[in-house]
């Protein structure tokens, strides 16, 4: 392989030449706006977060005494538990369903459209230009006492009152947190379907692969990036969502964004909910390896 | 290439891709670049700035102001009294806030505010004086900290075709097994805490301590399994009672209103034991930009024309006498309210302003309890 | 196997669930518009009866446009800027070995990671400690950092299996870096591109949480709406509004795609000629 520097005009000076040798200092140059961006942006205020977790509250200010009181009360007392397991649990079920269910569609658009593909990606996105807000309030008129479904269903007589379980519960927040991320699936499974090569899928054809085990042998591993992406995008911001919940969720909706966003709030908890955040981050950064380990295991055993 | 150009291009079917794609990018710069100049000129105008409750931004209770300035204030929004609190503590300013009687006390001792002049405020006469001369509000000189503007009542509204009253109007219809699942509550502490005190027989100046805790605490989880939803958004408990998915559920006064308004078979009820009554008001931050556009605000809020408008439309009390006179007896018997405001506020029960660590464990005993713990 | 290649079978069960996804992606978002004409402040479900008032009254509110607009702003700013980032941190990890590298991708997703509300906060303490006022200026860095991954995210995937013998072969041909990444990377990574612009739009334009934190007195329309939500009476001007955005949306999209159909032809036969 040429090293694109022997073959540019004369490099000015040693840094210069070192510059154009040393991969890293390019790529870092190249990376430095996005870099500075990153670190004001995320690595700072997170390091204000870890120290806040660590103080205790005290009327208006903080007792800043490093302590772990609130790491431990996040251990034991057994609502942070709870909320937890079941916003994982939520999230997890709305990212399975939107994955699940956008995959074909994405796969549609990527092999089985011709022509004008970028409209259909573009309609795929559209809705989601309405308000988030207001797609939420949406699934209430649809799932609520005397929405679309529960009307539907009595005219024709299938029951005799209307559904409660529908609204103000998991399920409510399940459906709507699915249809609200869609294009969160959507977008990232077609990039990835997209740029599969088809002449490798017409390679297998014609060395005499049905179209399953096409898909299971050269589409499915191919596209597992933009699956795991989508996962990734999708299950990581619902585990913190405390809008859903609040809006659909009832009572027993209750998600650990809504606490932690409580404790910000209302309870006036700042350090306890910056040690709730890091705790959600890091049990979110152990599934997410655990979720890619597995896969890889996965894309092996298919190849 | 100019815009004729490019429509006759576009016609003649000769606009390449790459060149609309330029077009498009012009007009996407041309769009971000003059909103910025135009808010960058409306800001250097140094409007008031009102920090206040969703809802309030409409131009009905600033007609005052309009008229003296040219323009409506500038209004900042939030959610609830705490997430404005947040905000002013991080660093935010503004001429005027709007919070309610039980966080005044805890928002003066932050030290963010100032007292108000009220020989600066033509309408300052009118106002109902029970409703200045609240615990806390006196700052020296005899000004007060916060000049009050709107009051009302916490209280159940229920459907009267849907809930059988046997007796007196109480707050038990709120814990009636019967209606299990149909019941709606506040989700805001600040008004279900003290609604459910009263439920549990605690006197309000008993509320700091253990025995209001446990007692409260026990109440409200003994009405859990009954409440299908604990919002502070009134749209949702007012769709639920006009269709009959809630029967009763914990409301101020507004949503009584619109539900008569649209003719559903509702009362705002007067509960034997009392309802709760709130006031909330206007208080000035100590490094207001705006001083005199300050009191501009202050004063227009506190005008008859305002005055008349909160209480027809929301069906709130107001702090300006003058402002019920426009309305008859019945009309102000359904809103709650009535020609002598002083009775109202003699049967209700004020809540008792608390120290910010109260606060804080209150919320926080009432979250956990909402979330079922 | 039947003649022809393997994508070129048109499959029937694929294409009835590609037109039913739709119908069940649209159909929520239809009942805003359908909403918007009812004639009763509650949103319930039989309607009560057709009526125009609400897009009337919607005219006069001066609020709700400057929302609009702010909205706008905000979000075409940010889908620029963190697309352009985004690609040139995606190109500077795909193309180069840097150490660290794994640190710095997951440095750049944390904000998935985190829940918007703690991002709010810790930029509004951050801002507020170095005296810089919020307004839409705050707000955009905000939703810069929240946009920033998703582009990454998105864009990562196309540069990583982007066929780099390409590049090598303009380079070989002796053409400048430049002009390489313009007439080579760049159309090959364009849908990459599209899709962060799209995706990081509409991100910021519907973005609520963080923007309430580090929102002055301009707001966006999100914040709007919420603050409307308390009162009914307000709300189906809101419908109006949202229902106008989704019409002016698909009106946007259809023209630029139609004229862009119309260029379609003459740029591949440009390309042809160019010998791309």
């Amino acid at each position: 392989m040429v090293s694109v520097a022997d073959t540019e005009p004369i490099a000015r000076g040693r840094f210069a030449r070192w510059f154009r040798r040393s991969e890293a200092a390019q790529g870092y140059a190249l990376m430095s706006p996005a870099l500075l961006v990153l670190i004001i942006g995320i690595a700072v205020p997170l390091i204000i977060l870890v120290v806040m977790s660590m103080w205790t509250r005290d009327g208006f200010g903080f007792d800043m005494t490093p302590t772990i009181a609130n790491y431990q009360r996040a251990a034991t007392e057994p609502i942070f538990g709870t909320l937890l397991t079941r916003s994982f649990f939520v999230s997890g079920l709305a990212t399975f369903f939107t994955v699940l269910l956008c995959y074909p569609m994405a796969y549609y658009v990527a092999f089985h459209v011709h022509r004008n593909k970028m409209l259909w990606i573009v309609l795929m996105t559209l809705p989601f230009w309405t308000s988030y807000l207001l797609r939420v309030f949406a699934w209430r008129v649809i799932l609520g006492y005397e929405g679309v479904i529960n009307s539907a269903f009595l005219s024709v007589g299938w029951i005799e009152a209307p559904l409660e379980f529908l609204l103000y519960s998991q399920t409510a927040v399940i459906i709507t947190l699915a249809h609200a991320w869609a294009a969160f699936a959507i977008l990232p499974l077609y990039v990835s379907l997209e740029k599969i090569d088809k002449s490798l899928l017409e390679a297998a054809t014609d060395l005499g692969d049905g179209p399953f085990k096409r898909f299971m042998r050269i589409t499915l591993p191919l596209s597992m990036p933009g699956v795991i992406s989508a996962c990734f995008l999708i299950f990581i911001p619902t585990t913190g969502d405390y809008i859903t919940p609040a809006l659909l969720g009832g009572p027993d909706g209750v998600m650990i964004g809504n606490l932690i966003q409580l404790q910000f709030g209302p309870v006036n908890n700042w350090p306890m909910g910056s040690a709730l955040s890091i705790v959600l981050m890091a049990w979110i950064a152990a599934l997410a390896l655990v979720f890619l380990f597995l896969t890889r295991k996965a894309k092996d055993h298919l190849a | 290439m100019d815009v004729i150009d490019q429509l006759n291009a576009v016609k003649n079917g000769n606009l390449s891709r790459r060149a609309f794609q330029k077009s498009l990018l012009g007009l996407g710069i041309g769009m971000m670049t003059t909103p910025f100049t135009a808010s960058r000129a409306a800001a250097q105008d140094g409007q008031g700035t009102l920090f206040t409750w969703g809802g309030y931004d409409v131009p009905e209770l600033y007609t005052n102001y309009e008229a003296a300035n040219g323009a409506l204030p500038d209004f900042a929004v939030f959610g609830g009294a705490e997430d404005a609190l947040t905000r002013m503590r991080s660093g935010f300013v503004v001429d005027v806030a709007h919070p309610c009687h039980t966080d005044m006390v805890r928002w003066v001792q932050t030290g963010l505010f100032q007292p108000i002049d009220t020989s600066r405020l033509s309408n300052w006469g009118d106002v109902l004086p029970e409703l200045v001369a609240l615990e806390g509000n006196q700052a020296e000189g005899g000004r007060p900290w916060m000049v009050p503007f709107d009051w009302g009542g916490t209280s159940i509204t229920y459907r009267t075709d849907l809930v059988e009253i046997e007796g007196e109007e109480s707050w038990d219809i709120l814990w009636d097994e019967r209606y299990a699942g149909r019941i709606g509550m506040l989700a805001s502490g600040g008004d279900a805490w003290w609604c459910a005190a009263i439920k549990a027989g605690v006197p309000f100046d008993q509320i700091a301590t253990e025995m209001a805790f446990e007692k409260t605490s026990a109440a409200l989880r003994e009405q859990r399994p009954l409440v299908r939803v604990y919002t502070d958004d009134t749209t949702t408990l007012g769709q639920a009672l006009s269709s009959g998915e809630m029967v009763a559920a914990m409301t101020w006064n507004s949503t009584a209103v619109e539900l008569q308004y649209e003719e559903i078979p509702v009362r705002f009820a007067q509960p034997k034991e009392g309802a709760l009554t709130w006031v909330c008001g206007l208080m000035m931050h100590k490094d207001a930009p705006n001083p005199d556009r300050a009191y501009d605000i202050i004063d227009s809020m506190l005008s008859a024309e305002a005055g008349e408008f909160k209480i027809g439309s929301y069906g709130n009390g107001h702090s300006n006498g003058k402002s019920f006179e426009k309305f008859t007896d019945e009309e102000l018997q359904g809103l709650g309210l009535s020609a002598n405001p002083r009775d109202i506020l003699d049967a209700g029960q004020f809540s008792i302003p608390q120290e910010q660590e109260w606060e804080s464990r209150m919320n926080e005993t009432y979250e956990l309890i909402k979330a079922g713990f | 196997m039947k003649d022809g290649t393997y994508i070129q079978q048109p499959n029937r069960g694929l294409q009835v669930y590609a037109i039913v996804f739709l119908i069940v992606l649209y159909l929520p978002v239809l009942f805003i518009p359908l909403f918007s004409f009812n004639d009763s402040i509650y949103v319930r479900f039989p309607m009560q009866g057709f009526t125009f008032n609400w897009y009337v009254d919607l005219w006069t509110r001066d609020t709700v446009w400057a929302a609009l607009k702010n909205s706008l702003t905000v979000g075409l700013w940010v889908s620029v800027i963190s697309t352009g980032l985004g690609g040139v941190a995606a190109r500077a990890i795909t193309r180069y070995r840097m150490p660290g590298q794994s640190a710095i991708i997951t440095l750049a997703m944390l904000p998935l990671i985190v829940p918007g509300v703690i991002f709010g906060v810790a930029l509004l303490v951050l801002v507020s400690r170095l005296g810089i006022p919020l307004s839409l200026y705050t707000v955009g860095f905000g939703h810069l950092i929240i946009c920033l991954p998703f582009a990454i995210a998105t864009l990562l995937p196309r540069f990583e299996g982007f066929d780099r013998s390409m590049e090598e072969a303009s380079a070989d041909l002796g053409e400048t870096g430049w002009w390489t990444f313009w007439r080579v990377t760049f159309p090959m990574v364009a849908p990459g591109i599209v899709a962060s612009l799209l995706l990081t739009f509409t991100i910021s334009f519907d973005e609520f949480i963080m923007t309430f934190f580090l929102s002055g007195t301009d707001t966006t329309l999100p914040i709007y709406i919420w603050t409307q939500l308390r009162f009914p009476r307000e709300f189906p001007a809101v419908l109006a509004l949202s229902t106008i955005i989704l019409a002016l949306s698909f009106v946007m999209v259809f023209v630029a795609l139609w004229v862009g159909r119309l260029g379609v032809v003459s740029d591949q036969v440009q390309a042809t000629i160019e010998g791309n």
